[in-house]
Parts: C-alpha cells; structure tokens; sequence
C-alpha cells in the first residue's frame, strides 16, 4: 500500500535562517501521525509547504503517491494555525463555502459537523461574534466536511478549555479508528502520545526522528526500583552492573539497560540476597516527553 | 469558472459593504447628473442667452448625447467602487482566507481569477447603474426618440473599460499593500492629488518636456477614453482643436488602457504563483 504522504528532502529558508533542513519522512495510511517540536522548530513550515501555502525551495512530496495535485488537497481536512473565515459570514455560510471550494460533503454535512464541533446552536452567528474556541471548533468542523480520509491538524487544541480539549482528543481517536490518516502538529506531548501511533520530532528545521511511537520512545529499557533507603540502593546496584546509566528520579532509582536486556527478576533476587527489600520494581516506557527532551536540549 | 464566480458570490452577497456601495452608487449618479442637468436648465432657461446656449450646448441629456454626458459625469465616481475593490481584497488578507481558499483546494490561478472576476462584477454593476441612469435622464430631460437610443450606445462599453480599468489600480494596490486602510489612503491621495497636479503641471509645461505625456499617467490613460461631453468643443476654436485632438487620441486611449490592465493582471497572477502565502 502506498503511503499517504511521502516528503523527501524538503527545506525552506527565510534568508540565512533555515525554517527546514531536508526533511524526509513517510505517513502511513490509517496513522495517527504526531508532528512534534519547540516553537519555531517548523512544523508550521511544514504544514503549509504540504498544503502550497508555502514554496519549499528544495525538495518535493506527494500526496495519494502523486505529485502535488489540486485535487490531493481537496480530498484533505485541514486546520492549520488559525481559524481563517469571512467574519461578517455566519458558521454556515463560511461551511458553504469550505463546501464549494472543496467539494466536499453538501448542506446536510455543514449541520452533520456543526453537530460534531457543538455549535449547532450558533450556526446563524457571524464568526466574529465567536469565541477563541468556537472559532477553532468551527475551523474543525471546516476539516470534517465531507468525512475526508485524510486530516490535517496544526494545533488542533488552541484556545480550547480542558472540557474542549478532551472533547478533541476524544473526537481524534474517534476519527483514527474509524480508519483515517490523521496528521498533528502539537506542542502538547501528552495529548500527542496519548493518540499518536505514529511521530516526527523537528528542531530547528531539521529531523530529529520520525517512525511507530513504539520505536521512537523503546531505545531503552527503564527499570524504576526503590527501597526504603535509596542511598544504600544505588551503592549496592552500582556494584551489579549491567546496566548502561542509573540516575535518581523522585523517590526512585532509574536503572537504563539496552533494549530488551533488563531483567527484573535477576534485579529483584541480587537486591534480596545483599538485604535490600524491594518496594518498587517496575519497567517502564519511556514518556514521550523525556524523549523529546531528550533530543531537543542542547 | 462559473463556480468560481458563485462562490465569489457567496462571499459578497452578505458583505453591508457591497450593499453600501451600491445604495451609494445608486444615489450618487443620478445626483451628480441632475446637478450637471440643472446648472445646463440654468444657463438655457435664462432670459436673453437661452436660444444662443441650446445651439451652442443642445441637450446633452438627450438621446443619444446622454450615454456621453452621463459617462462623462458618472466616471467622477470611480472612487465609491474602488473603495469597494480594495476592501474586498484586503478582506482576504485580514481574515487570512487567501491561504484558506488554497488549504481548501483552489490553485493560485484559481484565486487570482476570482479576484479579477470580483472586479468584472464590480465593474458590471457599476456599468449597469450608469446605463439606467444615462436612459432615466434622457426620458426625464428630453422628449424621448427611440430612433437615436443606440447611437453612442458605444460609451456603455467604454464606461466599462474605463471602470474595470482603473478599479484594476485600485486592485492592485490592495493586493501588495494588505492593509486596506493604507491601500484606500494611498488610492484617495493619489488619484484626487497626486495624479491631477501632476497632469495639470505636465500640461503646462508641455512645450518643454516634449507633448502631453499627462496621458500616460495610470488614471490618465483610461480617463481620457471619455473625453468632455460634445458640447465643450463647440467654444471658440482653440477649444475646437484641442477637443478634436483629445477624440482622435481615444483609440490609442483605449489600446493603453487594455494593454496596462493586462500587464497589471498578468503582474498579479504571476506574483499570485510564486509568492509564499
């Protein structure tokens, strides 16, 4: 099956500044791809070269396995990083138009979406009467038009209140399991590792990684152990080795092994036979968050 | 193309704007004419001068001298659909929905070519009010002779050009500047200022700069495509001449008029395709 997106080598500059650096990656179709990065790291950039907003200077991609087509663009729900509508226009209004440019879904749809994104009731108010967040649930709804395959989301959380971002989160996963290829740029690590299958972190214009979540995060193994006294712990576990680094984290110990090479019960069994009791032993994933972290501090 | 021009129509069909110019337009031509109308009444009705003003002036409300005259008068007004044109295209940068009619499937082409259709409308409308204006005064002034209705219907077309040329300018200054606050100051000042000095000093110093360039000024070009009414040249015969020479140089008037706004077109799609959004 063909990717649904496939970007090669793509780079954009603002004079000496380099917005992307040959950034190459692929989109599976039916992934839930995560666009990760600082503030002005370029998935913004990024976004908007996918969508020909903007020119990249070197570089292509192509959507559907084609090379960049009007059409591709029509068959894509996108928000990208505002809400952009005629604001003397009620929602509907705005939505026939979306409609008619895009030539997705028709009049039953616009009320289908304005149901979906919650404003039903405020379908005939002009948008400039909207709030930060119905703009950006009517941008949403704007994506949902015609139930596209294929969504394009920068930022999809903005200026909505926690209530709004579960809602949105809830709404992602929804649209991910009933099959489509959802791609996301966020700031917001948690929401993006909570539904992303799959993610690309970008600093400053270049690729740190991209691929599965699995991949990006599961370099190591993480073994969390604690004992009542966590000085004496980590004196007797630098004596067994094994391990490639262990540091203090909270009110435990971090012991970081090679992939696949921790074994907690040989842990547990080396601990007990030098008098230390084990309160907690546990192998945990690395957050998405240490991750990012991780490659992104200098 | 035709979706083109519906969506363009979704978009300024609940725009007051529109709706503002319009009723303006509607109230503002055929003020300006009965003004015109009146000042003409004044002089033919007064005691002594009256038939030597009616030969000198005929009616220039009747048919088919009225397509001149209320072209004439009516183009004075340029500025009320200008006002128009370059809100409609700073909207787009204001609300950002140049970059969302992209996302949303439209090409660069595609965008630029509902701009430009937004100004044929513009135009057309424009051009519809002045025809009914230019038959309304010809009933209301003169006894009305259905044999000469079309005689100079030619000035409905030229009225025509004459608009869609210079709202092609006002346009293009609300297409590279943004700001519609700007781009209207930039408009006013130079077309009621900067272009009139500059022609009138241009003229009087015509001798030693070579001729009357004034006429290739941006305004210039497509203005003096309806030159003053016929009655003008009927003054002295130094007015004569010079009104004969400003209707002999309409023709190329008219050439430097299509061929400026086809370059401004041309400039703005090709700016369209291979600027960043």
């Amino acid at each position: 099956m063909h990717p649904i997106l496939t970007i090669t080598g793509v780079s954009k500059n603002y004079g000496k500044l380099t917005a992307l650096d040959a950034v190459s990656f692929e989109v599976p179709a039916g992934a839930v791809f995560g666009i990760l990065g600082p503030n002005g790291s370029g998935k913004t950039t990024l976004l908007s070269i996918l969508l020909d907003v903007l020119h990249a200077d070197t570089g292509k991609f192509s959507w559907f396995g084609n090379t960049p087509q009007t059409n591709n663009r029509k068959q894509i729900g996108s928000l990208l990083e505002t809400p952009n509508f005629y604001h003397y226009l009620s929602a509907v209004d705005n939505l026939k138009i979306t409609q008619a440019i895009s030539g997705r879904g028709d009049s039953a749809d616009i009320d289908k979406v304005l149901e979906i994104v919650k404003l039903a009731e405020r379908k005939k108010s002009k948008f400039s009467s909207y709030s930060l967040g119905m703009k950006q649930r009517l941008a949403i709804g704007a994506a949902l038009l015609g139930n596209p395959d294929v969504l394009v989301f920068d930022e999809p959380t903005n200026g909505l209140d926690p209530v709004g971002i579960a809602e949105i989160r809830d709404l992602i996963k929804s649209l991910a399991a009933s099959g489509k290829t959802i791609i996301m740029a966020s700031h917001l690590l948690d929401e993006v590792e909570k539904v992303c299958t799959h993610v690309a972190i970008l600093k400053k214009g270049t690729l740190l990684t991209a691929g599965p979540v699995d991949e990006v995060l599961a370099q190591e193994d993480i073994v969390e152990i604690a004992a009542s006294n966590n000085d004496a712990l980590l004196n007797t576990i630098e004596l067994m080795g094994g391990f490639s680094k262990v540091k203090k984290h909270d009110n435990c110990l971090q012991l970081f092994y090679p992939i696949g090479t921790a074994q907690l019960e040989s842990i547990n069994k080396y601990c007990f036979e030098k008098g230390i009791t084990l309160q907690q032993l546990q192998l945990k994933k690395k957050s998405l968050e240490t991750k990012f972290f991780e490659l992104t501090n200098d | 193309m035709f979706s083109l021009l519906q969506i363009e129509w979704l978009k300024i069909k609940k725009y007051p704007a529109f709706w503002a110019m319009l009723i303006i337009v509607l109230l503002t031509y055929p003020a300006a004419n009965l003004m015109f109308y009146n000042v003409y009444l004044n002089i033919t009705t007064q005691k002594g001068t009256d038939m030597l003003a009616k030969m000198l002036l005929g009616n220039p409300f009747a048919f088919p001298e009225t397509w001149h005259t209320v072209a004439y008068i009516s183009s004075f007004f340029v500025i009320l659909p200008s006002i128009l044109v370059i809100m409609l295209v700073t909207n787009e940068y204001q609300y950002k929905t140049q970059r969302q009619n992209i996302i949303d499937g439209w090409t660069r082409r595609q965008f630029m070519t509902s701009k430009l259709m937004d100004v044929l409308i513009v135009s057309g409308i424009t051009t519809i009010l002045y025809t009914l204006v230019a038959i309304g005064f010809s009933i209301y002034a003169s006894t009305f002779d259905t044999t000469k209705i079309w005689d100079q219907s030619y000035y409905i077309g030229l009225f025509f050009l004459q608009t869609f040329a210079q709202l092609t300018i006002a346009f293009l200054l609300g297409y590279l500047i943004k700001k519609a606050f700007i781009a209207l100051g930039i408009f006013l000042f130079y077309y009621l200022i900067v272009e009139n000095i500059a022609t009138g000093y241009i003229k009087m110093k015509a001798e030693k700069i070579g001729g009357d360039i004034g006429r290739y000024l941006p305004f210039e070009i497509s203005d003096r495509m309806i030159v003053a009414p016929a009655f003008i040249g009927r003054f002295g015969k130094d007015i004569k001449t010079a009104y004969e020479k400003s209707l002999s140089e309409v023709p190329s008037q008219i050439a430097l008029s299509l061929l400026l706004t086809t370059a401004i077109w041309a400039f703005c799609f090709f700016m369209h395709r291979k600027k960043d959004l």
